[in-house]
Formats: structure tokens, sequence, C-alpha cells
């Protein structure tokens, strides 16, 4: 499979890695010579130095032999052009672009159906602001992500160590749940992945990732000792672009909010825009500034600047400073294995969402979704189980799994079931299924309709 | 520096290598000769050897590999591979010294073919085969066929991939290396396949031709004869070795871009029409000069023999039909520039290169350029794309260590006691990767005669220059080996 990438920033960089560590053809095309460079020194992918919106570069790229464009630059417009171009050359090229501005937004449906068609339109911004929202209804959460239209959640907490759960084999797990229904799919300890089996124990500091119904959520988490508490008072510090749809949504949900901006016009626009919320001109480290708006009473901060290191010290300082929780915006992938060390558990990316919105569209077979798990060692999956391929049919515990990949969930119509080794999966089932990223090709292998090899 | 790991990969080369022995023993068991109990053992004890260090050092794999790594997998590999290459030579009847056989050897890998035989003819054939067939394995580069083949160095490759393809800037045809890395070899297989094909038409033996083939695409230059192709004594083979020779000095990406369809892309690339170009002019300089120096009675004759040497120095090849010192100073002259000229960059060619000498003539231009218009912003453009600073940095730098590495080693060989005109040939041609050079080292004579640390430093310029120079100099570089 062939996929061309225009953009080696951030996302267009861990794309083309995620990719070409999956054997995929990879072409990266850029006009920074120097982001180019990084890109080829560290993976094996073909990178071209030219405007991916330029048709000459696009063919020099082959885009006739490719299955897949991605539109990652900085500019919506650069994507938007770079796909029309490539509409022209290669219509049955499936194309993704990120277009981030908020006026597009209505738009996305009709750059679907007319030209440039193209297939999906990502704007992380819309994701990471749905991933606020859940990381604070779920109390605990450090992570959590929707299945099955919202039917199913999976969802990371760190295991306390005075955690009913902690040193507990999983396999006797049923009997502290009782009927809860908990299927814990994946643990991190000490930054490795781990997909248990019955014999594995929880230990406490574990990121223990489980899958639950929406309804049993809250149930779920006080076995893991988290329990709700509602939230109600937000302060977000910086009022950019997904400060501002952030605001918008809580002001609907008559969630109280205050926010934060440097910037005063930008302030001036804020609260024009905005009805209930309190837009305060200041730093969002600023000591005296969060004590005067009372941090001690504020339920979650959201640290939303542009700048990495000031989200980072705002949190700090919010939680220090008796905020109870702190949510940060973190784009540098480089930085995400610190923030547990420095103890940030919260962190929304909106980069990462970018990459999950892709890995979904990239995977072969009928995969309805794809997260990247923290650190990005590991994916969950949902996935349509073909009629034709080697997953249907046979009980789990006789289907090869490739090493690190479990099933964790099943739904089947509108029953959703936890399986087990004697299960049997039928046709049209969904699976959620989590996989470390060496077992990615094999489980694109048994998903897909066997035809393909023929 | 992960040095366990560099172990690993190279225990894997060589353990690759000697299963490639199968090939030259099958030949001997065919024509039941003396190679047969020497190969047995070196193969035996190359893999065995190999597989130690492989499976010693299983654990250490790793996803990546650096820059460094890369490099240093490369020179110590090379080196590796030249020792176990030899083994067959030493442990084959007729005394052969341990520096001789690998001379021999690595004069094989680089495509040097410079030889310390006497008699050629001699060799029993399995051994004469292997002698082809590792300047075969080493043209189109050993890694670059391991990358290939052996699925474990797809992630790093593209850092080894650099290391040893011999280009400034090199190609990647494919978005994956290892695609990349088969294309290079099927092209080259191909090719020579079809050499093999013309040359038995024209009446070759299959084993004659096999090994021509297998020594005119790496540009190597080991003959199965002792008068090298002047044995053939025929214009058609001339002309089809003359005709392969210099599609083996031409960019492979070139010949890659011709087998799906595309034949402009010859004419399109400057280096290609600058080195077709150069070779036209030379030829017919040569020619002329010969002619009127009535070596040759015909014209025809003349041309012949001048475009064959020609194309095989410049191509670095060093196959020889007729013996150019006895040739007019000029052409003598003509030949030794043309050493130092070499092949096109990414060919399987050796020398400095047309695309260096191409590009050091623009910078020198644009220097005086600015002279004129001191205030002039000038960029160096090749073929309309503008060479960066930073590769034309070290192209530069590449020519300087070339011609100080061989003015360098050129003194340190006089003083084994070589006189200047063999010591001066002799260090042009290893370093060239040519072959055969002048005075005590030319087309007829051959390399047994200079003293035994005479042949290490030889020994050192072939690898050097089949490496170009950065990848195994930076191993005597301090801050390469600190933490």
């Amino acid at each position: 499979m062939k996929v061309l990438i225009v953009g080696a920033g951030e996302v267009g960089y861990h794309i083309a890695g995620r990719l070409a560590l999956e054997n995929k053809e990879v072409v990266v095309i850029d006009r920074d010579a120097d982001a180019l460079r990084r890109v080829a020194e560290n993976m094996d992918v073909q990178t071209i130095n030219g405007s991916g919106s330029s048709p000459s570069v696009l063919m020099d790229a082959g885009i006739r032999q490719a299955e897949i464009l991605l539109a990652v630059t900085n500019q919506d417009e650069t994507n938007l052009v770079a796909c029309l171009v490539a509409d022209i050359l290669s219509p049955s090229t499936k194309k993704l672009a990120r277009i981030r501005g908020a006026d597009f937004d209505p738009y996305h449906e009709m750059f679907r159906e007319q030209v440039p068609h193209i297939d999906t339109v990502i704007n992380p911004e819309i994701e990471v602001v749905k991933t606020i929202e859940r990381l604070m209804r779920v109390p605990g959460a450090v992570d959590v992500g929707e299945f099955a239209d919202g039917r199913i959640q999976f969802v990371g907490v760190n295991l306390e160590a005075n955690a009913r759960l902690a040193g507990v084999r999983l396999s006797d797990l049923p009997e502290i749940a009782g009927k809860q229904r908990l299927l814990i799919a994946a643990v991190v300890r000490e930054d490795e992945l781990i997909i248990p089996t019955g014999r594995d124990r929880l230990l406490p500091g574990d990121l223990v990732y489980f899958i639950s119904e929406g309804k049993d959520l809250l149930g779920a988490l006080s076995i893991l000792d988290k329990h709700a508490e509602p939230v109600r008072r937000v302060m977000i510090i910086g009022g950019g672009r997904i400060g501002y749809r952030l605001a918008v949504q809580l002001e609907a949900q008559s969630i109280y909010c205050k926010m934060i901006e440097k910037n005063a016009r930008r302030c001036a626009v804020l609260a024009e825009r905005l009805n209930k919320t309190i837009v305060l001109h200041g730093d969002g480290s600023d000591q005296n500034l969060l004590n005067e708006e009372n941090i001690g009473d504020i339920d979650v901060v959201v640290t939303l600047t542009n700048d990495e290191e000031t989200n980072i010290l705002s949190s700090l300082l919010a939680t220090r400073l008796g905020a109870r929780k702190a949510i940060t915006k973190i784009s540098k992938f480089s930085y995400l294995p610190l923030m547990t060390a420095i103890g940030i558990e919260q962190v929304v990316s909106p980069r990462l969402s970018a990459i999950n919105t892709i890995l979904q569209h990239i995977r072969r077979g009928k995969v309805l979704s794809a997260v990247a798990l923290k650190g990005e060692q590991a994916e969950a999956l949902e996935a349509v189980a073909l009629e034709t391929s080697d997953i249907v049919g046979k009980p789990l515990k006789k289907i090869s799994f490739p090493k690190g990949a479990i099933v964790a969930g099943i739904i089947r119509g509108e029953e959703i079931i936890i399986p087990t080794g004697d299960t049997v999966i039928e046709p049209n089932d969904r699976t959620i299924i989590f996989a470390h990223r060496r077992a990615i090709p094999g489980i694109e292998k048994i998903l897909a309709v066997k035809l393909e090899y023929f | 520096m992960r040095w366990r790991y560099i172990v690993y990969i190279v225990g894997a080369l060589v353990m690759f290598l000697g299963f490639t022995m199968v090939v030259p023993l099958a030949f001997g068991l065919f024509y039941t000769d003396q190679s047969v109990r020497p190969l047995l053992k070196s193969m035996g004890m190359t893999i065995m050897a190999g597989g130690v260090l492989f499976l010693l050092f299983r654990k250490e794999r790793t996803a990546s590999l650096n820059q460094r790594e890369g490099m240093a997998i490369v020179t110590v590999g090379w080196t590796a591979v030249g020792f176990f290459g030899a083994l067959p030579f030493y442990f084959a009847d007729g005394h052969w010294e341990l520096v001789d056989a690998f001379f021999e050897s690595v004069s094989g890998f680089t495509t040097t073919g410079a030889s310390i035989l006497a008699n050629v003819e001699a060799l029993p054939k399995g051994l004469l085969l292997w002698r082809s067939f590792i300047q075969w394995l080493g043209g189109m580069g050993i890694i670059v066929l391991s990358i290939a083949i052996l699925p474990f160095l797809g992630v790093g490759g593209m850092q080894l991939y650099k290391a040893e393809v011999p280009s400034p800037v090199p190609d990647k045809l494919k978005p994956r290396i290892r695609d990349t890395a088969k294309i290079l070899w099927k092209v080259y297989a191909l090719f020579s396949f079809v050499q093999m094909v013309l040359l038995m038409l024209g009446g070759m033996t299959f084993f004659d031709a096999l090994c021509h083939a297998f020594t005119t695409m790496p540009t190597g230059g080991f003959s199965t004869r002792n008068a090298s192709v002047a044995h053939f004594d025929s214009a058609y083979m001339d002309f089809v070795i003359i005709f392969f020779m210099v599609l083996a000095g031409i960019n492979f990406s070139l010949h890659y871009q011709l087998l799906r369809g595309r034949p402009l892309a010859f004419w399109k690339d400057r280096e290609c029409r600058f080195f077709l170009g150069a070779l036209l002019v030379l030829i017919a300089v040569v020619s002329w000069d010969v002619f009127s120096a009535q070596i040759y009675n015909s014209i025809g004759g003349a041309f012949r023999y001048a475009a064959f040497q020609v194309v095989s120095i410049v191509t670095t090849t060093g196959f020889a039909t007729a013996d150019y010192e006895t040739w007019p100073a000029l052409s003598q002259h003509i030949l030794l520039a043309c050493m130092f000229l070499g092949a096109s960059a990414g060919s399987t060619g050796g020398g400095m290169k047309c695309l260096r000498i191409m590009l050091c003539f623009k910078y020198c231009y644009k220097e005086l350029f600015s002279l004129v218009h001191p205030r002039a912003i000038t960029t160096i453009k090749l073929g309309g794309q503008t060479v960066s600073e930073e590769i034309m940095r070290s192209v530069l730098g590449f020519l300087a260590l070339y011609v100080g590495l061989f003015g360098l080693s050129t003194i340190v060989l006089a003083g084994f006691g070589v006189d200047f005109v063999t010591a001066f040939g002799a260090v042009a041609a290893t370093i060239g990767n040519i072959g055969p050079g002048f005075g005590a080292v030319g087309p007829v004579e051959n390399y047994a005669l200079i003293p035994v640390p005479g042949k290490w430093l030889l020994i050192w310029c072939m690898l050097l220059g089949r490496l170009e120079i950065y990848t195994v100099l930076i191993l005597l570089v301090p801050e390469f080996w600190h933490k």
C-alpha cells in the first residue's frame, strides 16, 4: 500500500513513522528541506522536496499509484489545493485533509460530495474539545475514548496504592467486581505496554485501560476507587480556537466558566462572542491572578495556550493552588512521556487526535475507528468482522492471534459481549481490539477479507 | 555506539558470504578440480564464524541505526568480507601468502581488479569463478544485496545504504529501501545476463562468458586469461564489453528509468551527458594520437583499441586489450587523468565521479564570477536544481581528501622502495578501483612485486576508494569513538 503524505510537520512525521514501521510504502512531500532531512534520517521513507499542491511534484511522488493522500501541512489552503490537484490527477486515490479553520466547519460534507472529493476532513480541534469533555466527565480518567457511537467507552486510569485492585490477579477480578462487567484490556507499566493475561497482577502505579458500557461506567470506576464528583466550575487558560469552542460547549451545559487570555484584543473578541463566560485579561501563570479568581474552588483547569511550556507550568501551578484537576494541551510528542513524571496526568493533544482519525482510515478491512493509546505504543480498534475474514466463525482461542493483541469487546446488535476464549465472532459483529504496535500488521491480516490474497 | 549490534550484523553478513560460496563450489564440483577442498573448507569456516557471531549477539537486535553505526558496520563488514573472501585463495595449492590472498580478495570485492597473480590460467576453475563472483557481489554492494535479501536489515537499511553506495546524494528509487535495493540488483543481474548471452553468441565458452559478465557490470576487471580481453582478439567481443562497461558507468537509477520506458532520462541527466560526452572526446583524441604515432595501421584498429582502453579506464574497469605503456605520451597522460575522473555517481564505477568534477568546475566558476560581481548572489545549479551548500561542502571535502590521500599514499609507497612511476600508477589505480596502473604495475604486469607493507597500503587504498573515503576515514576520527 502506498501512502503520500504532504507536510512533514509533527503530524506528518509521526504518521510516516508509524506507517513505515508497518512496512507500507510512504512518500513524504514538504517544502522545507530540513524537515525532510529529519524524516529521511529517522525512517525508511522516500522524501520529495517541493510543494505538495504542485501537480508535477505529486506526479513525481507517484500519486497515480497511491492509495491514500494525507494533506497535513499547517495551512488549510495548501491542504485543500493538494487534494484538489490529486482529485484531478488520480480520482481513485483516497484523500484525507486536515482543515482547522472554523469557517470551514459547515462545509465538510460538501468537500466530500463535490470537488475536491476529500473523503475525510480532519479537524483535530473538534476532536480535542470532545476529548476534554470526556475527561471532565469521567472521574480519575487519564485517557478516554468511545466506540460504537459512545455505547462503549474505554478508559485509562492510574491505579492508586490504596486501591482495592492493587496487587490483584486478573483471574480473580470477577469475584471482586461482582456483577459489574469490567474488562482490563491493557496496562501501561513503566512506559511499557502490556496486554495482560489472567495470570498478570495489577500493581500500584499502573495505568489501567478497561472498557465498559456507557451506563456501567461509574460502577466500573468505583471498583477502581474512582468516584464521581460533578464538575461545576471550570477555568480555561488560553482563549484560542480550542478554548473558544470549549467555552461554547460548557455554556450550553450551564457550567460556570472563566477564561484567561493574554491578548487584550482577543479578549474583546471573546467577550463579545461568549455570553456567560467571564473573560479575564492576564497571564495564566500569574499566581496572584489565579488566587484572585479563587483557583482553589475550581473543579477543572484546562490549559490551552499555544505555548507548551506555559500550559505545563500553569497546570502545575493551578493544581498546587488547589484546583481539583488539570487538563493540559501538549503538542510536542517528545514531552508526552515526561508528563506522568512531573505530575500531569490528563493530557490532550490535537496532533494525537489528528493521528487517530488518520489511522482509522488507513487500517485495512472495515475499521470504524482507531485510537492510539498513550505513548503511541498501542492502538484500540473498532472493526466490523467481515464474513470471509479469519476472525469469524471460530472460537477465539482457536484463532491464531498475533502476540500482544486482545479482543476486548464484541457488539452484536443491541448486545455487548465481553468475550472469553470460547466466544465465537459472527459476521457483522463489531469487535473492539486492543493491540500492541507490533501486532497491528497481524491484526490487519485477520480482519481483512480473504479474497484480497488472490 | 552499540558494538554488539554492529558485530551481530557483521556476523550476518559473513554468514551470508559463506552461503554464496556455494556458487563457485558447484563449478568446482562440476569440473572436479583442485578448488573443491579449499572452497569447502573456507565455506565451513565462514559460515561457522558468521553464525557464531550472529547467534551470540542475536539479542542485541534493535529497530534503528544511526549514521555512525551505519558507517562502522559498512567498514567493518567490508573488511571482514574481504578477509573471509580471501580464505579460498589462502587454502588453495600454490603457497599463497596471507597478504596476497587478502589483496586479491579485497581487489575483487572493491571491483579494483588489481591482481598479484602472474599466471591466472593456472588457477582451478572454481577459484577463477570465485575471483569473478566476488567482483560481482562487491560491484552493486554486498550490503545493498543483504538489504534486499535479509529481512532484518530493513529498518536501519537506509544508513547502511548511504554508507555503501558510491554517490554524494544517493537516490531512493522506491519509498522503501528494500525495494530500492531489490530494483538495483535486478537491473544489475539482468544486464549481466544479457552480456553473458551476447558474449556466448560471439563464441566465448559459457565459463569465460559468465566470468567476464561477472566482472564487467561491476566495472571490476578480473579476467580468466593472462592476456585479459586481448586473449580473445575479437572486435565483436571488444565492442560488447565496451558497451556494457559504458552502461555500468552510468547511474543505475537512469537504467531503472529506461526499463520503465523513459529512455530520455539519459539525455536529461546532466551527469550522464557529461560522462558520455567526455568519453567521446577522449576516445577521439586518443584514437587520433595512436593512429598518427603509427601504432595501428588502420583508423578502425586505432579506434577499437583506443575506445576499449579509454572506456576501460574511465569506467574504472581495468580490462586490457593493448599495452598502453607503449602508446605516445599524450595518450598515456590522458589515460592517467582518466583514472581520476571515474564514472558516474550511483554507478558501479570508482574514481572521483563525474558529478563531483562537474560540481567542482561549477564552484570554481562561481568563485571567479563573484570576483567580477562581488555583490552578486549566486547558487550552483545542476540540471535546473539548486545544489545545497551542504552537498557542495561534502563534494569539495571529498576531492581534497582524495587528492590528499593519493599524494600521501604515493609518498609512503615510494618509501617502501617502489619507483616513482609505479608508486604513482599503483596508488591511482587502487584508490580509483581501476586495476592496472603504470610502470611495474602496468596492464601486462601485476602487483606481485610490490613489497608486503606496500600491499597492505594498497588494500587500504582500495577500501578507501570503494567506500568513498568518508565511510572508512571516519573510523580514524577520535570523536567517532567518544561516548
